[in-house]
């Protein structure tokens, strides 16, 4: 999933909120005071990336999509524990981990102008379309892809898939051809938000659906739409308009749902968005966070600050070194690397301490307790130095080790392929001074953000020595989502490679593989924690922080952070005061 | 004049079909984003990305895909679908039209009623204080860019973000058709904006132009004649400064256009600029390729105008 300020791009769920410095709060979290009615206003800078709840994946979408359809499981505002939204109960999973079985509530509808009860088969269908690739959903196949009968390539037409099961209207079975430790967590996507097959058949037809411009909701509110099902409420780029969905039912969800209206205005400049929502024009920050020296003056004004929340993403940004190629191919360099890098200097091209804590490895600490204390929490620390600032004695007495008698480099020059546009090219300047220290000629080819990932960076063969700007939100709170796209040696691929150190190390692969099945989360969440000791101490790749997210509101509104979603507000908590 | 704008028109048409066929190149040639891979997301099989080329076209030759893109540009239209969200580009930047016009056009007079006025009272009194302080005042405005003069101008005038709050607030954009007051005060300080820059280049030529004419020949000659200096300057003086003016005028529509789209950027007005923007960042090919293709045009028909008008302005010129 993209990460909020699409800046760095990875997945996000797990994440607890950090109330720093006394910030935050200054709301009604939970919402169970709020007041019915009025409209909320949010600001974006950029639009959704699809509209189709089949084909969303990114962290700003999720905050539309999870009050507009319900997949099966969801989550309260204030938690990161998974909940029965759609489901009646939480999923049993049978002794052997290969049967998982859901229960549907009864009584929830489809939205205008399908209007009909929602039935098992519409979560069945729904999770099929996410294989046709005019759906192109970018995590079906990563979490879904071990349900029996799942298609290995994709497919032209929606597939019926045998794992799939619906023995009566309220009862789903899900038949697996291996235990999967995060199967379960993969059901609050929003794939598995019911699609009602009659209705959608015909949008998916053809190599581009059309579903998500005829969308119905299942959620508390519905993308304001015509008679025919049309959208009206959604002009991309521009503004989407959320009303409540008349057939939602208060008695069948834990949303309040206190306002009546919602609306996503969008193409905002941070810096006028952020003043507008302290003027009270506006409610919310979407998709940006408030640019440092915004933040830095609503931090400092007393009457302000209160109404900002910062909350941990799930993940880490880090500097990639290609394990495959010189000098990046020992493991004494890399670690002189780690060493020498001034991860406080690249805090800073972030906007400092308030972006939040140094990253010394990569399961972030607010991702619960789940494999960051078993990773050996605030003190697994490998390589130390003062402030964070790098300890260049240390990397020089590595490098002798490595084969360089002066302490210093003296191969050719090394290449990074980084952004053209802070802060990303800010961090590679300071990754090229960094290694500079050590005897490093770094040549940087300056691209796009996007460019950087989809040419260079994600095709292996294509891969420069360095790539400084990368990063990895986990998708829910599973290690698994953070760590095995990342750096399983299985995971390298000709394109769309997210192992961007290009790490195939066995003892890691090993053990991933083992923790990938393990059904008992103890087990799991231990293993996972050693995973990290193990990735971490390869240098590989060099995590430099583990980031906050902030979240705006304005005096007029209730706050409703989604932990869960990186801080992306829960519009449907948060009421007008 | 009839042959010579056929002629005009044909040249035109072989310029966009230049423009469009370089900004394919552009595309294929350097390192821009690969938009199978960001319409696929990052957990996407190789496989599906592949699929997702094939679906959108992009595995065939790049000459293939501009001719299929060529082949539905002159028979149908067509600009295309988006390969981020499938809209139709066409009815994207028809919707969008109306808002760029406005801000353009608004621009534009804002730019003229500013520039020549000043240009004018300048010339007619050089080395006044009044003439020093608009001259200093012209040098402030071209070195300010449109994206930081559009942010100052908001944090002091804009409602929501102002000091003073007198103008709309950025995003408060409504057509005209809507409501023509809201329309005006939401663009106000836009068009002020983007004619600071131009205003002050125009006011500066106007009172270079206008100083120099008034040295002429003919200029004295008319003064011998007994005529008021206000017809001296504006029937005789002006008409001859102000030729040249209009053809830079004319070219200077198409940096217009280019400011717009800063301009839409900063006030979030729903344009094509701010469409351009976006496309750009999402690598969405068929949109990049609408907006380059419509401002084209857009510069080739006000080229186009400001010729024939030139003739109505200088009696020398004529169309061969």
């Amino acid at each position: 999933m993209r990460r909020r300020n699409a800046v760095f791009v990875g997945l996000a769920a797990g994440a607890l909120v950090l109330v720093a410095a006394g910030f935050g709060n200054g709301g009604n979290t939970s919402g169970a005071q709020g007041k019915k009615g009025g409209t909320i206003t949010m600001l974006s800078n950029g639009d959704v990336d699809h509209i189709d709840p089949g084909q969303a994946y990114y962290q700003f979408t999720y905050a539309i999509t999870y009050i507009t359809q319900r997949p099966l499981l969801a989550y309260k505002p204030n938690s990161v524990t998974p909940i029965p939204d759609l489901a009646a109960s939480m999923p049993t999973v049978s002794a052997n981990g290969l049967t998982v079985t859901v229960h549907i509530k009864h009584g929830i509808k489809f939205s205008p102008p399908v209007n009909r009860e929602v039935t098992s088969a519409d979560v069945k269908y729904a999770m099929e379309r996410g294989f046709d690739s005019a759906v192109a959903n970018g995590y079906a196949s990563a979490y879904f892809g071990d349900l029996v009968g799942a298609p290995t390539t994709p497919q032209n037409k929606v597939p019926n898939i045998s794992g799939i099961q619906t023995p009566d209207k309220y009862t789903i079975v899900f038949k697996l051809r291996k235990p999967s430790g995060v199967f379960v967590g993969a059901l609050q996507e929003p794939l598995t938000a019911p699609v009602p097959a009659s209705y959608a058949r015909k949008y998916d037809k053809g190599t581009a659906s059309s579903y998500g411009n005829w969308q119905v909701a299942t959620g508390p509110y519905m993308i304001q739409n015509n008679a025919a099902g049309k959208i009206t409420g959604y002009t991309p780029g521009r503004q989407i308009v959320l009303v409540r969905n008349p057939n939602w039912n208060p008695k069948t969800s834990w949303r309040p749902a206190y306002a009546d209206k919602i609306v996503i205005k969008e193409g905002f400049d941070p810096t006028v968005g952020t003043k507008q929502i302290l003027s009270g024009s506006a409610d919310v920050n979407g998709d940006f966070p408030p640019p440092a020296a915004e933040l830095k003056s609503i931090t400092s004004n007393s009457s302000q600050k209160s109404e900002l929340e910062f909350t941990a993403t799930s993940g880490s940004r880090y500097v990639a070194l290609n394990t495959r190629k010189p000098p990046f191919n020992k493991l004494l360099v890399r670690q002189a690397v780690a060493y020498v890098l001034d991860r406080n200097a690249l805090r800073l091209t972030r906007g400092g301490p308030i972006d939040g804590k140094i990253a010394t490895h990569f399961i972030s600490p607010d991702f619960g307790s789940v494999g960051f204390n078993q990773a050996g929490g605030f003190n697994f620390n490998p390589f130390p130095s003062a402030g964070g600032s790098g300890d260049v004695a240390k990397a020089m007495a590595l490098m002798k080790k490595a084969g360089y008698k002066s302490g210093k480099y003296s191969g050719p020059q090394v290449t990074q392929v980084a952004d053209n546009s802070p802060p990303g090219s800010n961090t590679a300047a300071v990754v090229a001074n960094s290694l500079a220290k050590i005897g490093f000629n770094v040549k940087t080819i300056s691209v796009q953000h996007a460019a950087m990932y989809t040419r260079f960076c994600n095709v292996p063969k294509n891969e420069p020595n360095i790539c400084p700007n990368v990063g990895w939100l986990a998708d829910f709170h599973e290690p698994q989502t953070l760590l095995d796209p990342t750096f399983n040696g299985k995971n390298i691929i000709p394109t769309n490679n997210s192992n961007w150190p290009l790490l195939n190390d066995s003892a890691i692969n090993k053990l991933m593989d083992k923790a990938e099945l393990e059904l008992n989360p103890e087990t799991r969440y231990k293993e996972w924690g050693q995973i990290d000791d193990m990735i971490t101490k390869t240098a590989a790749a060099i995590p430099w922080i583990w980031e906050t997210s902030p979240t705006l509101y304005s005096t007029k509104v209730t706050h409703a952070s989604e932990l869960w979603n990186g801080g992306e507000p829960d519009m449907s908590f948060m009421s007008v005061k | 004049m009839g042959a010579y704008i056929v002629r005009r028109t044909l040249w035109a048409i072989l310029l966009l079909l230049v423009v469009s066929f370089l900004t394919f190149v552009i595309f294929n040639v350097f390192p821009s984003a690969d938009p199978a891979a960001l319409r696929a997301g990052r957990n996407a099989t190789p496989a599906l990305i592949e699929q997702i080329r094939r679906n959108l076209g992009l595995d065939k030759p790049f000459y293939t895909q501009y001719w299929i893109y060529l082949k539905g540009l002159l028979e149908h239209f067509n600009l295309g679908y988006s390969y981020y969200n499938t809209e139709s580009v066409k009815s994207e930047i028809f919707s969008r039209l109306p808002a760029t016009i406005s801000v353009t056009v608004g621009g534009f007079v804002a730019w003229m009623l500013i520039g020549i006025p000043v240009g004018i009272i300048s010339a007619i009194k050089p080395r006044s204080l009044l003439d020093r302080i608009m001259m200093g005042g012209s040098l402030v405005a071209i070195s300010a860019p449109v994206y930081f003069l559009g942010l100052v101008s908001l944090f002091l005038f804009a409602q929501g973000t102002g000091v003073l709050q007198w103008a709309g607030a950025a995003g408060s954009y409504v057509p005209i058709t809507q409501n023509p007051g809201t329309w005006f005060n939401s663009l106000i300080l836009a068009w002020l904006t983007l004619a600071a820059a131009f205003a002050a280049f125009y006011a500066r030529m106007t009172r270079g132009n206008l100083i120099e004419v008034m040295h002429e020949d003919y200029i004295r000659t008319a003064r011998a004649k007994g005529l008021r200096e206000s017809v001296v300057i504006t029937k005789h003086g002006l008409r001859a400064a102000l030729t040249p003016i209009v053809t830079m005028a004319g070219m200077d529509i198409g940096l217009l256009l280019g400011g717009a789209i800063l301009t839409e950027i900063v006030f979030n007005i729903p344009g094509i600029g701010r469409y351009a923007y976006d496309a750009i960042v999402n690598a969405d090919l068929p949109a990049i390729q609408g907006t380059v293709l419509f401002g084209a045009f857009f510069i080739v028909f006000a080229n186009l105008v400001v010729d024939i008008l030139y003739a109505f302005l200088d009696p020398r010129v004529t169309y061969g």
